[in-house]
Order: C-alpha cells, then structure tokens, then sequence
C-alpha cells in the first residue's frame, strides 16, 4: 500500500467545513492533507454558461442527487424508506459548488431548543460562542448583506455592502410593511464587490448551478486557494474507505483509494468534515475490534436524528415586471417573523423565509404543472404561452425553512446492497418528515400566501410543501454527555480524543437556517481549538 | 497541486430521423399550441433544431420523447391518453418539448428575457442604497429586536 508521509491533520472532504478547517490549520502552520472523492469542477463545464442550463441541471452529471448523477465520485443512497431525496455534490467545494449562498446566521434561540421551548436538546455552545467564528467565515465567503438587522444580536457588520433588494425584494418588502411582519436585506455568501479570490456577483441568477464567473463563495473559489498556499495537499479523487486507529485507540489515519489503488495516508490528528451524510457513513465503514459499531460510536448516536430539513415554497404572480431572474439567486429579503416558538400556533420552533430569483422558464413551467391549485388548471396547449407570458419575469417566490427536531428513528445507516465505484457501501437513508415540522412549513406557506396578497399579487399559490433542501444535518451530534452524544462542544470525539467531526452532522438541532454559515464556524472554531491546545492535544505517532 | 482537471461531456443521445421529426412537430404543438403573439413549438423550431439539445443533455427526456413517438394515432387523442395513464411518461415529454421551445433566443425574447442565456448585469454603484432611499425599512427598525436572546450570555 502507499504511504505518504504523515501530516498533522488529516481532513476528509473538501466541502464548506474541510475547506474551512485546511485554510485555517494550514494558515497556523499545520501540515495539512485534505482528502476528496470527487474532482475539482472547471467553471467552463458547469450548467450556467450555456442555454439549457435548466435541463443540464437535472441530468447524469449536475442533478443535486447522486443518485440521478451517479458520477463515479458519488456513492448511492438507499431512499426505499425516505421521504425525501438527499442532495449533495462531491468534489472540491463540496456541496457549496451547487449552493445557492443564502448565508444565514442562527439565532440565540437556537442554541436553546430545550431551555426555551422544552424540546430536543440545548447545545452545549451559545450563539455567543460562535459569533467571533461567524464573523472570521463572513469574511471567508465574501458574505454581501446589511448591519442592523433587528432579528439578530449586535455585531460586526457584514464584510461586504448589501446587494440590491431588487424589484421583487422591494415589492414583497411593500407587502409585509403592510402587515407588520419583520424583514430584512438577504445575506449572501456572494460579494457585492469583488473580494479576496471572489470577483463580483454579475448577478447571472443561477447560483444554484455553480457560479460560472467565480464570484459565489464556493469553497473551492474562496478556501481551497488559500489553503493550498498556505502549504495544504488536496488529493482529488481520493475516496476514504477507512480510519485506522493505533494501538492506543487514537486516529492515526485513512486508508483511501485512488484511480483504483489502495492508498494510506498516517495523521496525527484526524477531521470529518464528509457531510451529514458522508461522515456517519465513514464512521460505520471504520468499524473495529474496539469499536465494533462503527468507530466513536459507542453512544449508538452515530447515523441517527438525520435532520433533512425540508422546505416549501409559494409562488406570486404580479401584474409589474419584476425581472424576477436577477441574481443572486439565493435571497433579496428574509422574514424572521415567524422563526421563534409560539406555543398558540400548535407547533414549536419556527420558519425562517427569503425571497428567491425564480430560476428560469422552466422552473417556472414546472410551478404550473405541480403547483397546489393550478395543476388542475388548463396549462398545456393552448394556455401555455400565455401561461408562461403572465409568469416570466413577473413573480416573487417564497421559500420557507422549517425547524426540524430531531428523531432517533431519522438514520443513516450503511446499505448491504448497494456500493459506490470503489465496492464501499452506500447510505441507507431512513427519514420521514416529522408531524411538527410538517405543520411548520404548513404554517409558513399560509403566512406566506397571505404576503403575497399584502404585496398584490394577482395569484400565488403553493409549490413544494416538503422539498429536501440539501441540508444534511444531525448524524454525529454535539454534546456534553458521551452516553447520549458523539463530539463534545469542540466537535471532538468522546470515544477518540484526536478524531474531529466539523461538518453539520454535530448540529443538536437542525435550526430554521441555511446551514453552511453554522458549518463553517463550527469548523473554523474547532480549527480554533487545536491551535490553541495543540501542547495538551494527544495525537497518534503511530 | 495534485487537482486532475475532469472535461465532462454531455450524453450523446438518439437522432430523430425526418419522419420522426414531423410526427414531433404534431405532438409538441399539442403541447405548446402558440399563441398570446407566440409561436406554436413547429413554429420555434422544436422539432426540427432545438429538440436536438434537449436529447443532447438529457438522457430521461430522450426516452420519453421516443416513447411517445412510437405511439399512434391523433395526436391529441395519444397525448391525453399518455396523460391519463402514464403522467410521468406526459410529464417527461412535456418538459422536453417545453425545454426545446424555452432555450429558442426568439422565444426567450418574446417573453422578456433579457439574453438567449442568463445576461451578466452588475449591480450599478448606489443601486442597493436607492431600493432603501425611502425609509422602507424604518419601520422594521423601529419595532426594535425580535429575537430571544441566550439567557445565560456571558
Ligand atoms: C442544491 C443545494 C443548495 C444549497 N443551498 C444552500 C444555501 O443557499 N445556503 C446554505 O447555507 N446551504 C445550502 N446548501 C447546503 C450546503 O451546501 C451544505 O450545508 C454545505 O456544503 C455542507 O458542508 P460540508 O462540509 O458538511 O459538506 P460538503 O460541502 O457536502 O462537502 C463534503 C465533501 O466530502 C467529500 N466526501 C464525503 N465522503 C467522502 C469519503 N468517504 N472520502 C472522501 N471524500 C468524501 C465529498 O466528496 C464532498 O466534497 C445547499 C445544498 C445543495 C445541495
């Protein structure tokens, strides 16, 4: 087997957190060896620069499921018992090569779930804990949004000035002034101006199928740069089939394969950060004498309260052009107004909302075709153009993200029967979308439908009710208690005291947010961490 | 930097031959039947030009372009059969033609798109602040912070 030389931290996946982490760690001094299954994407190649982006999107090689892209790099998941597919891109950047970028902050609330509303579980972090950590990523990403934001504590502002609201934004921002309901400038990891390896949004509108001029905050664009600068290796197409232990019980490192050969690569110290998904499934595969369900999983936690988080989304028709295609993509105003727990509501938790570009023709075609209330309506032949006419450039689309608590039952588990390119075991997903947040997002979609009305639209309609969002989270959770979690406040394992989870598989809970905000800076506080404790830190010299 | 750069190239798909173009050319325009000062999808070309790109990327609308092809009969009267008792099969087939008809740069035109493709269009200096000119978000400010805050902060 080939053997490198040993590095002092070993990261696997090259998404949002290992990307944060490298950059970080390699910036501090560390060695650095970055391990990834997938590839490096070349913009030229992505959907955004050619007409039929829409269709390229849904085919064998940008659909956001692996399954329907079933690249070499990706490995399978078993949805025979999911409600939801579960989306993901594996390559340098992770799933932030196909993220929209809205770039969402938690709130205080958040870190306590149990102490405020008597469900799952309080992190054993604050907000406050994590603020200095948001702040560092904010600047990572190249975030563009507006200080002063009433639905969140003080801080630093936003690194970069807002984008415009746009005519959509200041529409629907017309509409909820009328009701009294909070909104605000949408954040987004996408510079408003050109920042650091970002050059500046042009405002394309199709964030979501990779940015084809390098200005989203894809982690490949804005990390991996200055990690590889900093002296970090990233090793592509380099697939973790297992992490090793020494005789100590320590990490000492990953045997992976490449182009078909079986390689090893020792560490001292070793991170996860292979998504909510991807690290649960690698921690069973590293099963072992010692811990023979699956490495650091002697509290039987790992794979289980998967948070798929799933959205919904209700569109308005307006009677202006609202050029309802400009970038970014992701969000020109948010509404916090229904994110904290009102016990009268028949629920907990809430829903955070933003305004999102309406993607293009088709997707706008498919909201007729699928929409609540319209699919019965005559759309095809005759109705089709104008149809589509009423529609393009002139809606306002809602997206609704609920809280999802988190349920043991909600797993990922390894598959017997499918395996990836390299034989390995796909994931077997089992999630069904709990009643709460059903009638969360039930909830959100009806306010929603009322902000529409408020902002004078002529229609407006539900569209997806319960979508899966890309957000993988909850498979390795954060905790004080090693009988009832996996990592402890640092993303440290309790079982091995040199192994680190930073990807959202640590979240207690799943939050109303977009996630990859909360995933970096957990990521870059852990990166914190082991500077910090780098004397005490115990690491294997295996 | 051991990156290996990967070229990806789209799925090489079937070519319709000229008769499977014209019975095309039926079916879509059940689908996309024109009007509202636009054309049918004959009229766009789906048939004859654009259809080619969709089977160029998209190996599922491929197919069931193809099986809808094979089927015989009015053309109205197959395609509410194919609805009636295969949606998926009319929805495939739907989205292909529709798909063909949306990337045509005439039809993107006409329904106010700005570019054959998305257009580059950088925010102009002051832009974001003239959205906000006008106090919009006064009142938000004015109703003062709306989170809970952690109740052990330090
Ligand atoms: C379509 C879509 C839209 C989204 N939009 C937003 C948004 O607007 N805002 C937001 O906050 N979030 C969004 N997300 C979610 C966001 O992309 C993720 O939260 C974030 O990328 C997760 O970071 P990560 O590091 O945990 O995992 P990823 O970024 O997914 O990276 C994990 C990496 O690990 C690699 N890996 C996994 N297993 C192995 C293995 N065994 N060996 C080697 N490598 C491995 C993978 O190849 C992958 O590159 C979206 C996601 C999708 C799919």
């Amino acid at each position: 087997m080939t053997q490198a030389s040993t590095a002092d931290v070993l990261i696997v996946g090259a998404g949002a957190s290992g990307a944060t982490a490298a950059k970080h760690l390699a910036e501090q001094g560390f060695s650095v060896v970055v391990l990834d299954q997938g590839h490096w994407t070349s913009p030229s190649d992505l959907p955004g620069n050619h007409p039929e982006y829409e269709l390229l999107w849904g085919n064998h090689l940008w659909h956001p499921d692996p399954n329907m892209r079933s690249r070499p790099e990706d490995y399978p998941t078993n949805l025979d018992d999911s409600e939801q597919p579960v989306y993901m891109y594996n390559g340098a950047g992770g799933s932030t090569v196909f993220f929209a970028a809205v770039w969402s902050r938690p709130l205080p609330s958040d870190f306590r779930v149990r102490t405020f509303d008597g469900v799952a579980d309080d992190w054993p972090i604050s907000y406050e804990d994590l603020q200095p950590h948001f702040d560092a990523t904010d600047r990572d990403m190249g975030v563009s949004g507006l200080a002063g934001n009433p639905a969140y504590p003080p801080g630093a502002p936003p690194p970069l000035p807002a984008h415009p609201i746009h005519l959509t934004g200041l529409r629907m921002a017309e509409g909820l002034n009328r009701l009294g309901w909070h909104w605000w400038p949408g954040y987004s990891a996408i510079p408003s101006r050109a920042h650091g390896h970002q050059t500046q949004c042009v405002r394309l509108g199709v964030c979501r199928t990779g940015c084809v001029v390098g200005a989203k905050g894809s982690a490949d664009v804005t990390l991996l740069p200055d990690a590889l600068r900093h002296g970090a290796r990233i090793e592509t197409g380099a697939r973790v089939a297992r992490i090793t232990l020494d005789e100590n019980g320590l990490a000492s490192g990953a045997v992976y394969f490449q182009d078909g050969e079986e390689k090893f690569q020792p560490a001292k110290l070793v991170m996860l950060g292979a998504n909510g998904i991807g690290t649960p499934r690698l921690l069973l595969m590293s099963d072992s004498a010692r811990f023979p369900n699956g490495l650091a999983n002697t509290s039987d936690m790992v794979g289980r309260r998967l948070m798929l988080h799933p959205f919904g989304s209700a569109v308005g028709l307006y009677e202006d052009d609202l050029e309802d295609w400009v970038g970014p993509a992701g969000t020109q105003i948010e509404c916090m107004e229904f994110y904290e727990s009102d016990p009268s509501r028949g629920f907990v938790r809430g829903s955070k909302w933003h305004v999102m570009g309406t993607g293009g023709p088709l997707e706008m075609a498919t909201r007729w075709h699928i929409g609540e209330g319209v699919s019965e309506e005559p759309f095809w032949g005759a109705e089709f153009t104008a149809r589509m006419k009423q529609s393009i450039g002139h809606s306002i689309d809602w997206i609704v993200h609920a809280e999802d608590l988190p349920e043991e039952h909600n797993r990922v588990t390894l598959d017997p029967t499918i395996a990836d390119s390299d034989g390995l075991p796909g994931a077997k997903i089992t999630y069904t979308t709990s009643e709460n947040t059903h009638k969360i997002l039930d909830f959100g979609l009806n306010r929603a439908l009322e902000a529409h009305e408020a902002a004078g639209a002529s229609k407006a309609w539900v569209t997806f009710r319960n979508f899966s969002s890309g957000h993988n989270l909850g498979t390795a959770k954060m905790g004080d208690d090693p009988e009832t979690s996996v990592v402890d406040k640092w993303g440290r394992s309790h079982d091995v005291p040199n192994l680190y989870v930073i990807d959202g598989s640590v979240f207690p809970t799943s939050t109303a947010t977009n996630p990859t905000s909360t995933i970096c800076a957990l990521a870059k506080r852990a990166a914190t961490h082991i500077v910090e404790t780098r004397r005490e830190q115990e690491v294997s010299t295996a | 930097m051991s990156a290996v750069e990967v070229r990806l190239e789209p799925f090489g798909g079937v070519v319709l031959s000229a008769a499977q173009r014209e019975r095309l050319a039926l079916l879509a325009d059940v689908v996309v039947a024109g009007g509202a000062g636009m054309p049918s999808a004959s009229g766009a070309e789906v048939h004859t030009q654009w259809i080619d790109r969709v089977i160029a990327v998209r190996a599922d609308l491929a197919e069931a372009v193809s099986r809808v092809l094979v089927l015989e009969g009015d053309p109205d009267e197959v395609l509410a059969g194919v609805r009636a008792g295969d949606p998926e099969l009319f929805s495939g087939f739907a989205f292909a033609v529709a798909g063909a008809y949306l990337i045509n740069p005439r039809v993107r035109r006409e329904l106010g798109y700005p570019g054959p493709a998305p257009m580059k269009s950088p925010a102009l200096p002051g832009e974001a602040e003239a959205y906000l000119e006008d106090g919009i978000l006064d009142v938000v400010i004015a109703r003062g912070p709306i989170y809970r805050p952690t109740p052990d902060a330090r």
